[in-house]
């Protein structure tokens, strides 16, 4: 049967649980639902969790353990010089897969009989051309070994199936039958169902943070393969980067790190002001009217694609930069530059520092102002020596995450900036940063074991070390000098 | 209530200081304060009492031109303070509020030190030539709000650090900091406990001497207690005004009698 309909069968099973559990407990109850310990519904959704909760997770767990234990299985009939080499058995079970799924097909479409399918001889019959009738494409003709593996992998699958079916749905009648037996009026179903709730939320939560460690680790391994074949002391302090894939590469992080602090820098320089005295008067000065037009226009930026503020980079920024400030005044010739980059994504960050600061200053209470201004100072004078420093963790915050936002940015500097990894002080030359490298590091021909190709991994992390440290100090600064308003 | 120490109460002034005629507050269309005429005193604590949504916080609000802050409230009528319209043009109504000082229901410290809280006003009105000058003030202010013993150890620490009543003291600092002529105080004691109000309490008899207190209180037992005239307030209408005691043995308006009574509020 296949996994679709098990599914499908087991949610009617479902369904029909949840109206027989709340028939029941209606019923066991005399039909008056005050006896009940919980509301009619609660008996019902008591029945339907235990009828879909475990025979989905044994669906869940036999779909992900199966295929890999049929293919230990399987992998016993090949020779063994193809068994120990990672690569060739993978290439090799490939095969057999797409074997196995063309007989699959041939069968199923009524190309060849269930019994014809299973009596193939890899040396008399035309394997390839007969599968290629059902649309299966084979690379070269079908050995002994790979078609009695295929074979073999098709009794096992069919044999899994089978059993995944009685399981499941043995599972489901199971639950059903048990918890149809527990619905009595003194049941504390509405208990049973808010606990399966509160295990929903916990795995939610739990698969949000598994991920991120699975990232770490992942990007972990790749940058320990790296530093086995590059040194780790040349990888952040030496500071030519010119990757060769013909070997003696020079690999150090510092021009792109350089390159990634100098734009960011700048892209603050920009956002910062802008975005901070956007808040202060969208907070403080502008009416409630203006207030509903101009707020969502300024968050309207964040909503651009980053790489159309690429575009605006390359098209109209560069070359404005470059022809009214850098030639006349000798800087260079260049229209991606650092300068360039760090504009525009200056541009990107003032609606993440703007919006962010203007919740934080809205959220300072009103008794704090009235308390100043009662006092005899302006509306200014508030907002700096009252407002502000009552807001300045928020602000803080909110700065530092614009920050990993720049730091993390890619298209605008590609487009604006240029890909060339230099150590240099002049805002106007082309430069680029940490994420750029890793793109071209990994984007067309590579060799994933090349130290070249590696190196990816390695700026990855040290990227990611980064922007989390800069995440975490952010949220320590928040919580560390909030102030607790009543 | 001890009627016959109400009764005892005399006033240490007769002279006025603030006087209000036909004073009309709208807020939009709600017409919040209705022709209130009043002359409040030098050197005595008045009170306001009433009912919930009276007016009364309104009306002391009109004092200091708090009312400005909010966009659309509107006042109309004549406010004088020794004699001079406040609602006048050429009267800026940030230098009204330092003389008009305003302690508000609650407490709200700046998130600075408790230094700091209290330097706030004179560093900005520029009322102290050197820093020796300035830690002067702000020990007679803390001396006079009856914080300074509690406080003086720790004026560096967060202001916002103190007990809900040390943080009403140090707002009653801060608002004396500038030496105000008159002092407003909205509830000033309705998010403290008995103790602390009777701290805060004591204070304010103590402050009669300098300043013309103005206190809106929910409490008639706290309006008889610190209060030397009393004023009762009902829909926006000033009902009755005179010295407390009389106000509270033998009220005139019906409205009164009742209210003081506890028939209604």
């Amino acid at each position: 049967m296949p996994v679709l309909w098990i599914a499908l069968t087991v949610l009617a099973l479902a369904a029909v649980g949840f109206l027989v559990g709340r028939g029941r407990a209606l019923s066991t109850a005399g039909g008056d639902a005050r006896k009940l310990h919980s509301l009619p519904n609660y008996y019902g959704w008591n029945v339907a969790l235990f009828v879909l909760v475990p025979s989905l997770l044994t669906l869940a767990a036999w779909i992900l353990i199966a295929p890999t234990m049929i293919e230990g299985r399987v992998v016993s009939l090949i020779s063994e010089e193809v068994a120990a080499d990672a690569d060739a058995r993978n290439l090799m079970m490939a095969d057999v897969r797409r074997v196995a799924a063309g007989l699959d097909l041939a069968v199923a479409q009524g190309v060849m009989s269930a019994e014809e399918a299973s009596d193939l001889r890899a040396g008399e019959n035309d394997i390839r051309g007969r599968l290629a009738e059902v649309g299966v494409a084979l690379g070269d003709n079908v050995t002994t070994a790979v078609l009695a593996a295929a074979q073999r992998y098709r009794v096992l699958s069919s044999a899994s199936s089978l059993w995944m079916t009685i399981a499941v749905l043995g599972l489901a009648g199971l639950g059903f039958f048990y918890a149809w037996r527990r619905t009595r009026p003194d049941y504390r179903a509405r208990n049973v169902v808010e606990r399966s709730i509160l295990l929903l939320l916990i795995l939610c939560a739990s698969i949000a943070i598994l991920t991120t460690l699975g990232i770490i680790l992942s990007m972990l391994f790749e940058t320990q393969n790296f530093f086995s074949q590059y040194p780790w002391q040349d990888f952040f302090f030496s500071t030519t980067w010119s990757p060769n894939f013909r070997g003696n590469s020079d690999l150090g992080i510092l021009p792109l790190l350089w390159g990634t602090l100098y734009i960011s820098f700048i892209a603050l320089l920009v956002s910062v002001p802008i975005g901070l005295f956007a808040a202060i008067y969208m907070s403080e000065y502008a009416g409630p009217r203006m207030r509903s037009v101009a707020k969502p226009m300024i968050e309207v930026l964040a909503g651009i694609p980053t790489i159309v503020y690429g575009l605006f980079a390359l098209i109209t920024v560069g070359p404005l930069l470059r022809d009214y400030f850098a030639q006349p005044m000798g800087f260079g010739q260049s229209s991606s530059s650092v300068m360039t980059a760090g504009i525009v994504m200056g541009i990107m960050l003032i609606p993440f520092v703007s919006s962010l600061s203007d919740d934080i200053i809205n959220a300072v209470p009103q008794t704090m102002r009235d308390g100043s201004l009662g006092l005899g100072a302006t509306h200014s004078e508030t907002i700096r020596q009252v407002v502000l420093p009552a807001a300045l963790p928020g602000i803080v915050g909110a700065v530092l995450l614009a920050a990993s936002r720049a730091i993390g940015e890619t298209m605008i500097v590609v487009l604006g900036a240029g890909a060339a990894a230099r150590l240099d002080l002049n805002p106007f030359e082309a430069m680029t940063t940490v994420t750029v490298k890793i793109v071209s590091q990994l984007t067309g021909d590579t060799d994933f074991a090349a130290p070249e190709t590696l190196v990816a991994f390695a700026l990855g992390l040290t990227l990611f070390v980064m922007t989390l440290g800069l995440n975490v100090l952010a949220l320590w600064i928040v919580r560390r000098y909030r102030e607790q308003y009543e | 209530m001890d009627d016959a120490r109400l009764t005892e109460r005399h006033l240490s002034t007769d002279e006025t200081k603030i006087a209000a005629k036909g004073v009309q507050v709208y807020y939009g269309d709600n017409h919040a304060i209705k022709d209130v005429n009043v002359d409040i005193l030098d050197k005595t604590v008045t009170a306001f009492i009433g009912p919930s949504g009276c007016g009364k916080s309104t009306f002391l609000r009109c004092l200091n031109r708090m009312n400005d802050t909010i966009d659309i409230a509107r006042v109309e009528g004549d406010i004088r303070i020794d004699g001079e319209d406040i609602y006048d043009k050429r009267v800026d109504p940030v230098q009204l509020r330092a003389k008009v000082g305003m302690v508000f229901q609650k407490p709200n410290p700046f998130p600075k030190s408790i230094y700091d809280n209290v330097a706030y006003g004179p560093k900005i009105h520029g009322l102290s030539r050197n820093k020796a000058e300035l830690d002067e003030i702000v020990e007679k202010s803390l001396r006079k709000a009856a914080l300074w013993n509690e406080a003086k150890d720790r004026l560096q620490e967060p202001g916002t650090g103190l007990s809900g009543g040390q943080q009403q003291r140090l707002c009653i600092a801060r608002a004396i900091a500038t030496s105000p002529e008159v002092l407003l105080m909205d509830e000033p004691c309705s998010a403290l406990d008995p103790i602390a109000t009777a701290q805060v309490e004591e204070l304010i008899d103590e402050l009669r001497a300098q300043y013309s207190v103005v206190i809106v209180t929910h409490s008639m037992q706290q309006a008889a207690r610190v209060s030397q005239r009393t004023a009762f307030f009902h829909l926006g209408n000033l009902v009755e005004y005179g010295e407390t005691g009389h106000i509270f043995t033998n009220p005139e308006d019906p409205r009164t009698e009742s209210y003081i009574s506890g028939r209604i509020g």
